[in-house]
């Protein structure tokens, strides 16, 4: 026991340890606020504002309920990581921030965010952060004729659907239209009977440990199972499945259906033959663009349907805009003074309105939801629909 | 101070609305740290942070601290490289972020914004009409109009293309010490000679009057095409731009220059393959690209003159990126050798005293036994406008005391070298560290004139109270 505890006082020595080496890296030049989603007015409110606040909460032991509220509003957009990176000392500030929500969960106790907690629970105990049946996980697919995938079956790609996509079902309509289309290209694929959450969002809350978790517990099925090839159209999971889970080199290709897709075109194995005649304009999801940094892949998909009409949002690619949700933000609401989430959304939808377009593209259930209620907050759903790249091509079969 | 934290927030809030008064710990910490190395102590922060909206309620509060003897201390984006925003006497800081208002009147060939607009908002609204802001600043992304306008700044830009802010603002609105809101200037592009209050303000670094409003001219867009000149040593560079101005030279918008310690390190971080040695790139303008393209090639071809081992007109945009990547790479100096302290200097000599200044500043560290020789120093700077910026680094580990001390010794060598080669603080203004350099320099009549003009407009002394006298 004694010996476990000394472990974990030496791991949390470590975290703050290594926190407090990349805080006092901080020039204080505040350029990371510019186009920071959540900062407003207020200089406490943008990235700068929020790594000074962990600093001087760790030096003057000053955990308190208004930093934890300041350390949970980031949405891990990294619009700030970028900026830091092009013009200042390059900190790895998202991760920072998500070290500190593990101090604060973890050690301190005061994370997550309360409307988070039970979130955190439902990931652990059913595997998804909405707490729906494990049992109703796969029902989208009912009637589609669509696999397991499983050692037995051995398909060559597994479809990883994700939480939102399985259970939301306005985010239904992602895992319809993308097996549909797979099915059109003849692509041997199947889903996970038993798939769970990636574990993507219990690490931006500061769960580490439950990533950890699921992450062991995913990659044991997907072995078991023989997967070589994961096709998701979740940009969360697509960013932990290729860049934070361990062992990610193992042999196993993980792309986004934007990548995927492309290719089957390429290989004449998919062909958009109907036209669909819409000015669309496309919103890049943070984990998919800046993130991942598949900026193309979507934009060359969108312009092989045959009769849209493609034009860009001022903010695109690298300097897009975030819808909002990301970072744990989609369960909770942060407290009266910094920035709702509804507020970034309208931003972001404004612009779309900019372009004078019928249809704002995403490629990710959260950007899809999160943007739909944006319009209908706005009462504009005549004007603007909201629909994933999967629903136009789908279109275009 | 009449008054405690408690009735001061009351206070305000009746003032500007209760969201826009904040006391918690860690806002009040965001408003009164600064980049300085050392942190701040509790006694650094202000007792409150206040957001005003608009002019009036900016007078409320400004007449309210003058009847209690509140010292405020205005806040535009903190990016203040003179630490101007750091509260010497707690009391209220007053941001002015929310005075965003903005407009450009095109007929009129002017725009008029409030104070806590930022230079790059302000620059890309121009920018989609063609026109251009004659203020471009390092930290224009955050920096305010207000922030640029108070200490008189045109950044990196050549002082003798478009002047200092001073020459193209056409009007301030000032909330004076008192809580009086006067109006200045024109609505005309034919500013006014003689008395011109506006010009009192403009440079005042915020001790007189908080400017709320601004109307500023702007200036057609040039197109512009770039240089690249590499040369053995920094100091060649300094003896190239002291002739350049004597041989009439197509004037260039903006010159900029890394010495050779910085080259090494920005081509190592970037795997360029570019000359041994220093680097200078300079911005040509014209009317048209042709233009531009045709005085840049003047730039180059007296660069090789000059002594440079190499210099071409830089139409690579990949090239292009590379060297501009070099010098925007300053704040990462001292990251390859695991330094995190740091703090930047400038020294503008005149022209005729250009090499020699960077010839001392290039060796500034060696052979000394004090806390500076413990640093690590890197030379840069806007040669074109004759401001060089040293950025010593030095370990974090130091001891706040030990801090505290190489800063104060780093700004004494800032004011001896100022004063050897006859320069002035040009580039982020003159208080309150640089007071000391000021009564030097312009002896105490001059310092006392100040002192002066700040009793008659502001006898309680709650404008930036601590900044004109020096205090850190």
């Amino acid at each position: 026991m004694k010996d476990e505890i000394r472990k974990e006082e030496k791991l949390d020595k470590s975290l703050e340890t290594s926190l407090m080496d990349s805080l006092v890296s901080c020039e204080k030049c505040h350029l990371c606020n510019t186009d920071c989603p959540v900062c407003d007015h207020r200089v406490t409110h943008g990235p700068v504002g929020i790594n000074r606040a962990i600093y001087y909460g760790m030096k003057w032991n000053q955990f308190t309920k208004e930093l934890r509220d300041l350390v949970y509003s980031c949405t891990t957009c990294a619009r700030c990581v970028a900026t830091c990176k092009q013009v200042s000392r390059a900190l790895p500030l998202v991760e920072i921030f998500e070290k500190a929500r593990e101090l604060l969960l973890v050690e301190k106790m005061i994370g997550p965010m309360p409307d988070q907690r039970n979130v955190l629970k439902n990931i652990y105990r059913r595997g998804n952060p909405w707490g729906c049946p494990p049992q109703e996980r796969t029902k989208w697919a009912e009637g589609l004729d669509v696999f397991y995938a499983s050692k037995k079956n051995n398909v060559e790609t597994l479809y990883y659907v994700g939480c939102a996509t399985s259970y939301d079902p306005q985010s239904q309509k992602i895992a319809k239209n993308l097996s549909k289309i797979l099915k059109r290209a003849g692509i041997d694929f199947g889903i996970l009977e038993n798939e769970q959450c990636s574990g993507s969002e219990a690490k931006r809350m500061g769960e580490k440990g439950l990533f950890e978790h699921l992450a062991e517990t995913n990659m044991k099925m997907f072995e078991e199972a023989g997967i070589r090839h994961i096709v998701t159209g979740d940009p969360h999971s697509f960013y932990s499945f290729s860049q934070e889970y361990p062992n990610r080199t193992n042999g196993l290709k993980v792309e986004h259906y934007t990548q995927f897709l492309n290719r089957l075109i390429d290989e004449m194995k998919l062909t958009l033959s109907m036209r669909v005649p819409k000015k669309v304009t496309y919103h890049d999801p943070c984990y998919l663009g800046r993130k991942s940094e598949v900026f193309e892949e979507p934009r060359k998909l969108i312009k092989r349907i045959p009769g849209v009409e493609f034009v860009e949002m001022e903010k695109c690619k690298e300097n897009s805009d975030c819808c909002g949700m990301g970072g744990g933000r989609m369960w909770m609401e942060p407290p009266k003074g910094l920035v709702s989430s509804h507020v970034i959304a309208e931003k972001r939808v404004k612009q779309a309105f900019d372009t004078a377009a019928e249809i704002l593209l995403t490629a990710c259930p959260f950007c899809n939801i999160t943007l739909t209620d944006a319009v209908k907050g706005l009462n504009k759903e005549d004007s603007l629909k909201i629909i994933d790249i999967t629903e136009l091509m789908a279109m275009s079969l | 101070m009449n008054v405690g934290q408690e009735e001061m927030v009351r206070s305000l809030r009746e003032m500007v609305g209760e969201d826009y008064v904040n006391t918690d710990v860690f806002e009040r910490i965001n408003y009164a740290d600064t980049s300085l190395p050392y942190d701040v102590e509790e006694e650094d922060l202000p007792d409150v942070v206040v957001h005003p909206g608009n002019a009036h309620e900016v007078a409320e509060v400004v007449k309210y601290a003058n009847r209690e003897k509140i010292p405020v201390t205005t806040y535009g984006s903190g990016t203040s490289l003179i630490f101007g925003t750091k509260p010497k006497h707690r009391g209220i800081t007053l941001s002015t972020k929310r005075l965003n208002f903005f407009q450009i009147e095109e007929d009129f060939q002017w725009f008029e914004c409030g104070a806590g607009v930022t230079i790059a908002h302000i620059t890309g609204e121009l920018e989609k009409r063609g026109y251009c802001l004659p203020i471009n600043v390092g930290s224009r992304l955050q920096a305010t109009i207000g922030g640029a306008v108070s200490v008189n700044t045109c950044g990196h830009l050549m002082d003798y293309i478009y002047g200092k802010p001073v020459s193209n603002v056409l009007s301030v609105e000032i909330v004076l010490p008192t809580g009086e809101i006067i109006q200045t200037g024109s609505k005309s592009i034919r500013r006014a000679t003689g008395w011109d209050l506006m010009r009192l303000f403009v440079g005042a670094e915020g001790i007189l009057g908080v400017i709320t409003r601004i109307r500023m001219a702007f200036y057609p867009k040039p197109e512009t095409v770039d240089t690249v000149a590499f040369f053995k040593t920094a100091e060649e560079i300094g003896h190239a731009f002291a002739l350049m101005f004597k041989k009439k030279l197509p004037p260039i918008l903006d010159g900029e220059f890394v010495s050779e310690k910085c080259c090494k390190v920005g081509y190592e971080a970037y795997g360029l393959d570019f000359p041994e040695g220093a680097m200078a790139v300079t911005q040509s303008m014209g009317r048209t690209k042709e233009d531009a393209l045709n005085n840049a090639k003047q730039v180059a071809d007296f660069l090789r003159r000059a002594g440079a081992i190499e210099s071409f007109v830089l139409e690579d945009a990949k090239i292009r990126g590379q060297v501009w990547g070099v010098r925007e790479n300053a704040m990462r100096w001292g990251k390859e050798k695991g330094l995190k302290g740091y703090l930047a200097i400038e020294v503008n000599p005149p022209l005729p005293f250009l090499p020699r200044a960077i010839r001392e500043l290039n060796h500034i560290t060696e052979g000394r036994n004090d806390l500076i020789g413990g640093t690590e120093a890197y030379l840069y700077g806007h040669i074109g406008a004759s401001s060089l910026h040293c950025l010593f680094a030095f370990p974090y580990a130091w001891s706040r005391e030990k801090m505290k001390q190489v800063v104060r010794d780093i700004w004494n060598l800032e004011k001896d070298l100022n004063i050897k080669y006859d320069g002035v603080g040009g580039d982020w203004g003159q208080l309150p560290y640089r007071v000391p350099f000021y009564r030097e320099k312009y002896g105490e009549t001059s310092y006392g004139i100040i002192k002066k003009v700040k009793q008659l407009l502001d006898p309680n002394n709650i404008l930036n109270r601590g900044n004109l006298e020096g205090e850190e």
